[in-house]
């Protein structure tokens, strides 16, 4: 009975993930496999690789990973800069810290399709507050539109992804900079460093590894980034990411193999990163 | 002197950056219909009207109804991703963080590896799966898959809580005679409120942000939560922006409100899965 009793604990978590994550992953691959189009029921075959091999020739695929790439790149880079910057001064104790650490977090909190929509408002072309602001300031005397080009509709997500990532990554690196023995800093500056070279030589090096959570974190949100989009363009083709080429494979043209060969691409890329996060979250960072 | 201008400057960009969007949403939904579009308007309304709001929550009208409907089907799938998901991970962190057995160190990598897995690498056959068994449009399945992708994160911070506690308090229980399951009520779920609060809340918020996996599992409009309603309002009645800014400050209510409320708690979940203190 007592050896038996962990597993008793476990099974409910065991069954859900089983039934629900671990068999449905594995029969993702098996779908891969197959030529299986829900428009023809009948016409289900094996055709080993075929489905990987039209994926990698279709422009679509190769327009949608560019994209996901540049968001990728644009949200991990700003996410980072801003987050870490905001945790310094999140740091320092005043009478707002303890509020503006409340409002700072939350972008987090949100649904993040709802998000988009409130930034669509800014956006928008004819009433988003960014033309009429610009417009106001005489910096420029046409509306720009915004969500009608690629790269400035690319841009608008990264940004608005950026605000929802940005939350999590100042709190680790806050949680990273309040475990820093405040030792350290006396010992610093009775050894005469300056606040520059204390930056430099404590607080940047042993932050990175907090920031390394946080970065790690971030880079899988911008992968699976889909709300967002959906918000901000809609369904259509100009600011779709691989997972909203898969999506559309599957859902809209019903193309189940396709869509899951696509899918396993995404688990991939997010499993590359993902591979870094665990080590670094099963890791106890010590001094 | 120099320093602090630098620091309040920082925090005000901060918070322009962060609530400015709720506030140019809310003069949108505030703005007469004819208003926005004209070029000579400045940046704050001249004119305010309550209409949107009255339409949408107060009127009976079919936007009003379908914002209802999203609410409700939202807070529902709430009640039952907590029931379901609280107790089994509190239980199995318990496991984790507490015993030893076989197979512990593999069950634990296994669950966090399943924080990585992208929603759309399981949703396809379980679309498969819920339309042969007749499961699609319903909210106890529905919420069950929430489960499935928030235990992992829930079950990894409960137990990183738990491991801070310290083993002696368990073990005097045992010696008063308690078994594992009674010193386990009596000692280790009381000083773990603040953990389980911030769990709830998590998973709360988690819920009520559901967009994707309902896009694809709940299609009619008796079971659709508030994150697809909103997007309807968005293709159905883009025209209509006023009352599409309303129901977006409407959505987002309820999450603020907690967010603020719990900020301790929702600061150490966010950070608790992450960073062992």
């Amino acid at each position: 009975m007592k050896k038996a009793l962990p597993y008793i604990l476990l099974a409910p978590m065991m069954f859900i993930m089983g039934v629900l994550v671990f068999y449905p992953v594995i029969a993702t691959f098996s779908y891969s496999l197959k030529r299986w189009k829900l428009t023809m029921p009948g016409d289900i075959k094996f055709i080993g690789l075929d489905n990987y091999v039209s994926v990698f020739k279709s422009s679509s695929f190769w327009y949608s990973l560019e994209n996901t790439i540049v968001i990728l790149l644009v949200v991990v880079l700003l996410t980072s800069v801003i987050g870490m910057l905001l945790s310094l001064f999140l740091n320092i104790e005043t009478k707002v810290s303890g509020l503006m650490l409340a409002i700072a977090v939350l972008p987090w909190a949100l649904p993040p399709y709802v998000n988009g929509v409130l930034w669509k408002f800014i956006f928008h072309p004819g009433y988003g507050f960014l033309n009429k602001l610009l417009l106001a300031t005489h910096v420029i005397s046409q509306p720009i539109e915004w969500l009608s080009s690629r790269w400035l509709l690319l841009l608008a997500v990264s940004l608005v992804v950026t605000w929802r990532s940005v939350p999590f990554m100042s709190l680790v690196c806050l949680a990273g900079r309040k475990a820093l023995p405040e030792s350290l800093y006396e010992a610093a500056r009775i050894d005469g460093a300056s606040k520059v070279q204390i930056f430099k030589q404590i607080t940047m090096p042993l932050i990175l590894p907090f920031a390394g959570i946080g970065v790690m974190s971030t880079s899988i949100t911008a992968i699976n980034v889909f709300d967002e989009i959906v918000a901000l363009s809609g369904m259509n083709d100009l600011g779709k990411n691989i997972v909203l080429e898969s999506y559309l494979t599957t859902f809209s043209f019903l193309d189940f193999g396709k869509g899951s060969a696509i899918t396993y691409l995404v688990l991939l890329l997010a499993a590359i990163f993902g591979v870094f996060y665990l080590k670094t979250l099963n890791r106890e960072v010590q001094y | 002197m120099k320093k602090k201008y630098g620091y309040w400057l920082f925090m005000i960009l901060t918070l322009i950056c962060t609530i400015g969007p709720f506030v140019w949403a809310f003069f949108i939904s505030v703005t007469p219909e004819h208003g926005m579009f004209s070029k000579t308007t400045g940046l704050i309304p001249r004119q305010i009207t309550w209409e949107n709001y009255r339409e949408l929550l107060f009127s009976g009208s079919r936007q009003g109804r379908l914002f209802f409907t999203g609410i409700k089907n939202s807070l529902k799938a709430v009640v039952v991703t907590l029931s379901l998901g609280m107790p089994s991970a509190i239980l199995s962190a318990y496991a984790l963080a507490r015993m030893e057995f076989k197979g512990r160190k593999v069950i634990k990598n296994l669950l966090l590896f399943t924080m990585v897995i992208p929603v759309m690498a399981t949703i396809i056959p379980i679309y498969h799966i819920f339309m042969d068994y007749g499961l699609l449009d319903n909210i106890f399945w529905l919420s069950v898959i929430y489960v499935s992708s928030l235990l992992p994160s829930a079950v990894w911070l409960i137990s990183n809580y738990f491991a801070t506690i310290p083993k002696e308090l368990e073990e005097a229980a045992l010696v008063d005679g308690c078994g594992t399951m009674r010193a386990f009520f009596k000692i280790i779920l009381p000083t773990s409120v603040p953990v389980i609060i911030s769990t709830i809340l998590i998973l709360f918020l988690n819920t009520w942000s559901q967009f994707q996996i309902p896009l694809i599992l709940a299609s009619s409009k008796m079971t659709k939560p508030i994150a697809v309603i909103t997007s309807e309002f968005m293709t159905k009645d883009a025209v209509k922006y006023g009352i599409t800014a309303a129901a977006g400050i409407c959505a987002v209510v309820p999450p603020i409100l907690l967010a603020l409320f719990l900020r301790k708690f929702l600061v150490s979940g966010m950070t608790g899965g992450a960073v062992k203190e």
